[in-house]
């Protein structure tokens, strides 16, 4: 831009002035233009944005001060000068006044002219630069107010609530939101809004104002809007303070977390379920202890040993109820490493009836398989996979008759696997089969009496079963068998 | 000597506390539900009755406890908890919860007989 040549108008009407100063000062690097008439003069000065421009005052059509008014009009930043032989304190006055830059007394040496043409130049200069300047803060002032706009917008539609108020207690700022969790219909800023806050928040506010020093720092409290946890809200108040560090107000954050804690809830449900779940067995052994190690009681030999034995009946019991809600745990968490790869089910269901040989030869129940001829494999884990076939096998041992028949089917449906495992044990009545999948229930009864169980198997095949976007069907009549059919589709990943 | 009822699902609680009870020479009859409990507290009539709070759902021993004593039995009811510490549920407010008094689980075997005499004990002196 500095490097680009200036350009120049002369207007004058005196050819020999004319050619003179064009030739003067295309000398030293300026692109000179002319005009011998202020009608030209007009025409050239206006057609195009000249940095400078020299008008002689006197000419036979138009007068120098019109032609100076007229290229000011459209050129504004044109940077003029008036030249003439003729000068008076009044022209010097209107000439300025119409916007000229300054004043060339005719006659003038070549020193003068480029001296003052170099002048103009550098007003031009400035006069550019400071346009330039204020374009710029016009368009950052246009940037912040789009800015504080677009602001506004998120803070008005985010779903938690925003309210500031300053030290005397007016609303300052608010969104939507928060009225509507304050149950507050109309509020308009500038309204003393203190005394419509919950109590408690209003308690957090007066604090915070009449201390004497701003901390930064956040209080938080919960509270219940709607009875029976239905709508709890966190209220985090924070003082907002001036640059001087002295303190301007308080800004409210207002969050739902009735969700949150329906789920603390749950959890906490959870824990004590789980607590005594692993009390029971502990408060019988000790129940054992107790009265073994008791002198006054007389217990013999024989019942001694009872109690011992079914002390580590109950203990193993435990053991595997801990193990249980280590991997219940491990699948919530997802901390645990699955490695996926194809698996064959019929290796599985091999190893998995091995295991449980002896149990089944226990309660002497047969057991029969039918896997359906090139059975596509799955991918999956290969640990919870057998987990799913161990849990639903030793139920249907544990929960057999003496003598009875396990039928096992494997087959493909469309997508999918379906493993039925079909019982002839004791059953369930139809409203122990909706609880069956709960954590820690176990179906009470004189059938039931006696066999051992966690309460979590089923909970754990369940789980499984969802992580692989599976299905689970329970097909069950008291007193005759349970059919359970796990379906997982094939291309699982 | 006194008949006492325990009612408890855990088998080997009931086994554990009529040994204990049965040494000191009372007579022990049991239940392993709501229902059996009921059927011999009414059948049987005993002295004192022992009453586990959870037997199949949660509180099951409160509503059999709740239901003797709308029919005006007032046999004193020794309820036997396991959680209710762990949970944070302190019970003792007697106005509440119609049972006389509490043994927490593990049972030693000093404790129940001490607050079975106790029981006992006092039934007696009212007549």
């Amino acid at each position: 831009m500095n490097t680009k040549k200036k350009n120049i108008l002369i207007i004058d009407d005196e050819k020999g002035l004319r050619l003179g100063a064009q030739r003067l000062l295309e000398e030293e690097g300026y692109i000179v233009e002319t005009a011998e008439s202020g009608k030209t003069g007009i025409h050239l000065g206006i057609s195009k944005n000249y940095d400078v421009a020299v008008i002689d005052l006197k000419m036979p059509d138009i007068d120098g001060l019109e032609v100076l008014k007229q290229i000011k009009l459209t050129r504004p930043n044109t940077v003029c000068f008036i030249a003439t032989a003729f000068a008076s304190y009044d022209t010097a006055i209107q000439s300025t006044r119409l916007g000229a830059f300054g004043y060339i007394p005719k006659p003038f040496t070549p020193e003068e002219l480029i001296y003052q043409v170099e002048l103009g130049v550098k007003q031009r200069k400035l006069i550019i630069e400071s346009e330039r300047l204020k374009k710029e803060s016009e368009e950052n002032l246009l940037e912040i107010a789009y800015e504080k706009s677009r602001l506004n917008a998120i803070i008005k539609s985010i779903s938690d609530g925003v309210l500031v108020i300053n030290r005397v207690g007016e609303v300052v700022y608010f969104n939507y939101a928060a009225l509507k969790f304050l149950n507050i219909s109309e509020l308009k800023i500038g309204d003393m809004a203190i005394q419509r806050l919950p109590e408690k928040i209003i308690e957090i506010i007066k604090n915070i104002l009449s201390a004497d020093k701003v901390l930064l720092k956040t209080y938080s409290i919960q509270i219940e809007l709607l009875p029976n946890n239905e709508l709890v809200i966190e209220a985090a108040c924070t003082p907002v303070p001036h640059p001087d560090g002295s303190i301007a107000g308080v800004v409210i954050v207002l969050s739902n977390i009735t969700q949150f804690k329906k789920i603390e809830q749950i959890k906490s449900q959870f824990v004590s379920m789980v607590a005594h779940e692993l009390k029971t067995p502990l408060s019988a052994v000790q129940g054992f202890l107790n009265i073994l190690l008791d002198d006054s009681i007389v217990v013999d030999k024989e019942k001694e040993k009872d109690y011992l034995k079914r002390s580590v009946v109950r203990l193993n019991n435990l053991k595997e109820l801990v193990n249980d809600l280590l991997d219940i745990s491990r699948m919530e968490l997802k901390t645990k490493q699955r490695e996926i790869e194809e698996i064959h089910l019929h290796e599985i269901l091999h190893n998995t009836v091995q295991l449980l040989e002896l149990e089944l030869k226990k309660k002497n129940i047969s057991l029969v398989s039918t896997i359906e001829k090139d059975l596509p494999l799955i991918k999956a884990d290969q640990n919870e996979i057998t987990r799913i076939f161990t849990n639903l096998l030793s139920n249907a041992i544990k929960y057999n008759k003496i003598g009875g028949k396990i039928i096992i089917d494997i087959f493909t449906k469309k997508n999918y696997i379906s493993i039925r495992i079909k019982d002839t044990g004791i059953g369930m009545r139809e409203e122990e089969q909706k609880k069956l999948f709960n954590e820690f229930y176990r179906i009470k009864n004189d059938l039931t009496r006696g066999i051992s169980g966690t309460g979590l198997g089923l909970t754990i095949v369940k789980r499984i079963v969802d992580s692989y976007h599976g299905k689970i069907e329970v097909e069950s009549i008291y007193g005759e068998g349970t059919t359970i059919t796990v379906i997982l589709p094939i291309n699982i990943n | 000597m006194a008949l006492i009822a325990i009612i408890d699902d855990d088998p080997d609680i009931l086994d554990a506390s009529s040994l204990v009870l049965k040494s000191k020479g009372y007579n022990v009859i049991t239940a392993t539900n709501p229902n059996d409990g009921y059927k011999i507290v009414k059948e049987k009539k005993p002295n004192l009755i022992i009453l586990d709070v959870m037997m199949d759902e949660p509180d099951d021993g409160f509503f059999l406890a709740q239901k003797f004593r709308k029919e005006n039995i007032i046999t004193p009811i020794l309820m036997y908890t396991s959680v209710s510490k762990a949970i944070g549920f302190e019970f003792g407010k007697n106005e509440m919860v119609p049972v006389d008094d509490f043994v927490e689980k593990p049972i030693s075997p000093d404790e129940l007989v001490r607050k079975v005499e106790l029981l006992l004990h006092k039934v007696e002196e009212k007549r």
